[in-house]
């Protein structure tokens, strides 16, 4: 085969020899079938629910998870929902693990979303995603089943089932049926992509996880004894991927417990890490920032991190500060340098694409900021910005193929250069969810030889801007308007209209939502107001608007902008130009009516101004 | 140890609420004003739920995320704990 010099096997290897008898494996159900069968009384989840206190560990064994799912399974079975999508509404806990792997029985297709009375989420959402997957039953707890009941009766859609799965009286686990499935058959639908206004469901099929639990076991490692252990949502792809559903392809286990949990306390987190002897989990870069300012030197003190292998960095950009003091602040209490792991990924690819080789430390490499703009990276210079990327691993050639690509002639780019990072592989999923034309597009896109030539097609555009070099591959930006917080993709159009509702004197579609990045991302929010409909003064308004963002949004919204009508920038069809408001706010070129603004974003806003003109800019 | 709910005043709590937020918000205690609302300093609700966890580990007091915004204040905040406080310690006794 022929080796590219800019994808590289990933080292250790050690699962290699494995990697046949898995993948006789031709779908996720008969992988779950196969492991409960052979693993009874083994714990297959622990679930740490939330106390002040501390409360009593909940344990799931194998035989318990297969015994759930088969009732589950056979419920959706005679409900008629094999073959058709089912939504998952629930607390994160193992009554979510139950309904998903019931949905894997029943050959049901599993569509996770977020349970709406949770977190400040709302009904619209899952609305929306309800009508886009056209779900026949909803599976959730007893708590919730009377408000989801009463939400389904409102939106008319009393023809679809609810099922409260811990009431023991449903589903009879005698009756369930092994479904006849394929490889290419759907496992579940990830609704991580698109506004709330138009969600889009990735498709999964068995093959591409299948593909991807292996390309993360040939990332990550891990064995039967692996213990993942986490904290993220459950239907969230880095939690419901890399948190369940990998110990269940390795034959392992994995201890868990609520966002809600971590963000209320975050030692609790390591000191799960310990408690449980974790090897393998992670988050998004902000969970290693909050400990890092919220973990007390006592905290610190009882803390035992030795077991921890692989600390999963990705789903946000990944700072090379926040590796390097998380490494020297954790080091007294077993952290290894090496045990972090800077990864990328995406639903659209099931999750998981390049991740740092195991046992080696992340590879950190510093550029001139003005040539990185320009899409080259060359050593910093003097004197001149400089910026610190951090690499998010390398590409296992078994799994991937990963090429980057001038996203307007569709050339491939030489080793050293930015682009658009392009995916091929079995991981990457079929498309969205009823979405043939954007599939066109963004699932089968083709490479170009410049000579009106291309070659066979099938590459996923990512969106995602990025470089290979050495091996390595460094995520340097984003194409899409997408802003990412703490590891949710949120899209600016939904924050805007959002931002419009707040008050009548907020003009209708005539705001402008981007991120600007210090060491941190934060939220620009450029609102045009009409002054005569005012009716308090423009600080009351600024204010409304930043604790109903940072509510319902869960972002902190600490900048603002109130501009009179005709500052907003669209192009002539009236799309709202946010790349270009962006560029304008950071030369100072918008003068608002009323601005509140962070330090942090005022300095920068401050020295960009200052600094000389780049020439040709 | 979880703090006693009683012997509380405004001035304490301040301190102790200015310092928290101030965290979460990755600024300086000096800069947080107690009488202007947190969300002008872009509280979110991941430092809404910090503020809930550190209040349930010091004074072992459950307090609802939504209070946050509820009581948009520092100022607000402390009167609000005070007076949850001694309903707490009133029912308990």
């Amino acid at each position: 085969m022929s080796e590219k010099t800019n994808v590289r096997r990933c080292a250790g290897g050690s699962s290699k020899g494995q990697g046949t008898t898995l993948t006789a494996f031709r779908t996720f159900t008969e992988l779950v079938l196969a492991r409960t069968d052979a693993l009874g009384s083994k714990d297959a989840f622990i679930f740490l629910p939330d106390d002040a206190k501390g409360s009593a560990p909940q344990h799931l064994t194998y035989r318990q998870l297969d015994q759930e799912a088969r009732r589950i399974g056979a419920w959706l079975q005679q409900n008629g929902a094999a073959g058709h999508q089912v939504l998952l509404l629930f607390p994160s806990g193992l009554e979510f693990v139950k309904g998903f792997i019931g949905c894997l029985y029943a050959g049901a297709v599993a569509v996770p979303a977020p349970l709406p009375t949770e977190q400040g989420n709302h009904f619209t959402r899952v609305s929306g995603i309800l009508r886009d997957a056209e779900a026949r039953a909803v599976l959730t707890d007893s708590d919730n089943a009377p408000d989801i009941t009463a939400w389904l009766a409102a939106e008319n859609m009393t023809d679809v089932r609810c099922l409260a799965t811990d009431a023991p009286d449903h589903g009879d686990a005698a009756a369930w049926t092994a479904p006849a499935l394929t490889p290419q058959d759907l496992a579940f639908l990830q609704y991580t992509s698109g506004s709330t206004s138009d969600p889009k469901g990735v498709m999964v099929s068995h093959r591409n996880l299948l593909a991807n639990e292996q390309a993360i076991k040939n990332s990550a490692g891990g064995d039967s004894h692996t213990r993942y252990g986490g904290w993220l949502p459950f239907y969230h792809d880095m939690g419901l991927i890399g948190h369940i559903l990998q110990p269940l392809f390795l034959g392992g286990s994995a201890a868990l417990m609520s966002p809600v949990s971590f963000l209320k306390r975050p030692h609790r987190w390591l000191q799960m890490i310990g408690d449980h002897k974790v090897t393998i989990g992670g988050g998004p870069n902000f969970a290693y920032d909050l400990c890092l300012r919220r973990v007390t030197d006592e905290q610190l003190a009882t803390l035992d991190l030795s077991s921890w292998r692989v600390a999963c960095n990705g789903a946000e950009p990944v700072r090379a500060e926040t590796i390097r003091a998380f490494t020297e602040r954790f080091a007294p209490a077993g952290f290894r340098p090496e045990t972090f792991f800077p990864c990328y990924g995406m639903a659209e690819t099931t999750l998981l694409v390049s991740g740092t080789p195991q046992a080696s430390r992340p590879v950190i490499l510093g550029v001139d900021s003005e040539a990185l703009e320009a899409g080259e990276l060359a050593d910093p210079r003097e004197d001149a910005p400089s910026r610190t990327l951090v690499s998010s691993g390398v590409v296992n050639a078994d799994d991937f193929d990963v090429r980057i690509v001038d996203a307007e002639t569709f050339k491939e780019r030489e080793e050293g250069t930015v682009g658009e990072i392009w995916v091929r592989g079995e991981s990457v999923a079929g498309g969205y969810w009823k979405r043939p034309l954007t599939n066109k597009e963004i699932f089968d896109a083709a490479i170009s030889n410049g000579k009106g030539g291309q070659d066979a097609g099938g590459w996923l555009r990512t969106g995602d801007l990025g470089v290979l070099e050495d091996g390595q591959l460094y995520v340097t930006g984003r194409l899409k308007e997408l802003v990412i917080f703490a590891g949710r993709n949120l899209y600016p159009q939904d924050i805007e209209r959002a931002v419009q509702g707040t008050d009548k004197a907020l003009g209708i579609g005539a705001g402008s939502v981007f991120a600007v990045e210090t060491d941190r991302e934060h939220l620009i929010i450029v609102q045009e107001v009409r002054t005569s409909k005012v009716t308090t003064d423009l600080r009351t308004l600024a204010t409304g608007v930043q604790a109903f963002v940072g509510r319902e949004f869960n972002i902190p919204a600490g900048n603002v902008l109130l501009v009179r009508p005709g500052t907003i920038r669209k192009t002539t069809s009236g799309k709202i130009q946010r790349t270009l408001m962006k560029q304008l706010f950071l030369k100072g070129q918008i003068t608002p009516l009323y601005e509140v603004l962070e330090p942090a974003v005022r300095e920068l806003v401050a020295d960009a101004i200052d600094r000389p003109l780049v020439p040709g800019a | 140890m979880p703090a006693s709910l009683t012997g509380h005043t405004r001035e304490s709590l301040t301190t102790w609420l200015t310092e928290r937020i101030a965290l979460y918000l990755k600024r300086q205690p000096s800069e947080i004003d107690a009488a202007v609302p947190l969300a002008e300093y872009g509280l979110d609700s991941v430092a809404a739920f910090g503020l809930c966890g550190d209040i349930e580990e010091d004074f072992d007091f459950v307090l609802e995320p939504t209070a946050a915004w509820d009581y948009p204040t520092v100022h607000a905040l402390a009167d609000h704990l005070i007076a949850e406080f001694a309903a707490a310690e009133g029912g308990a006794s």
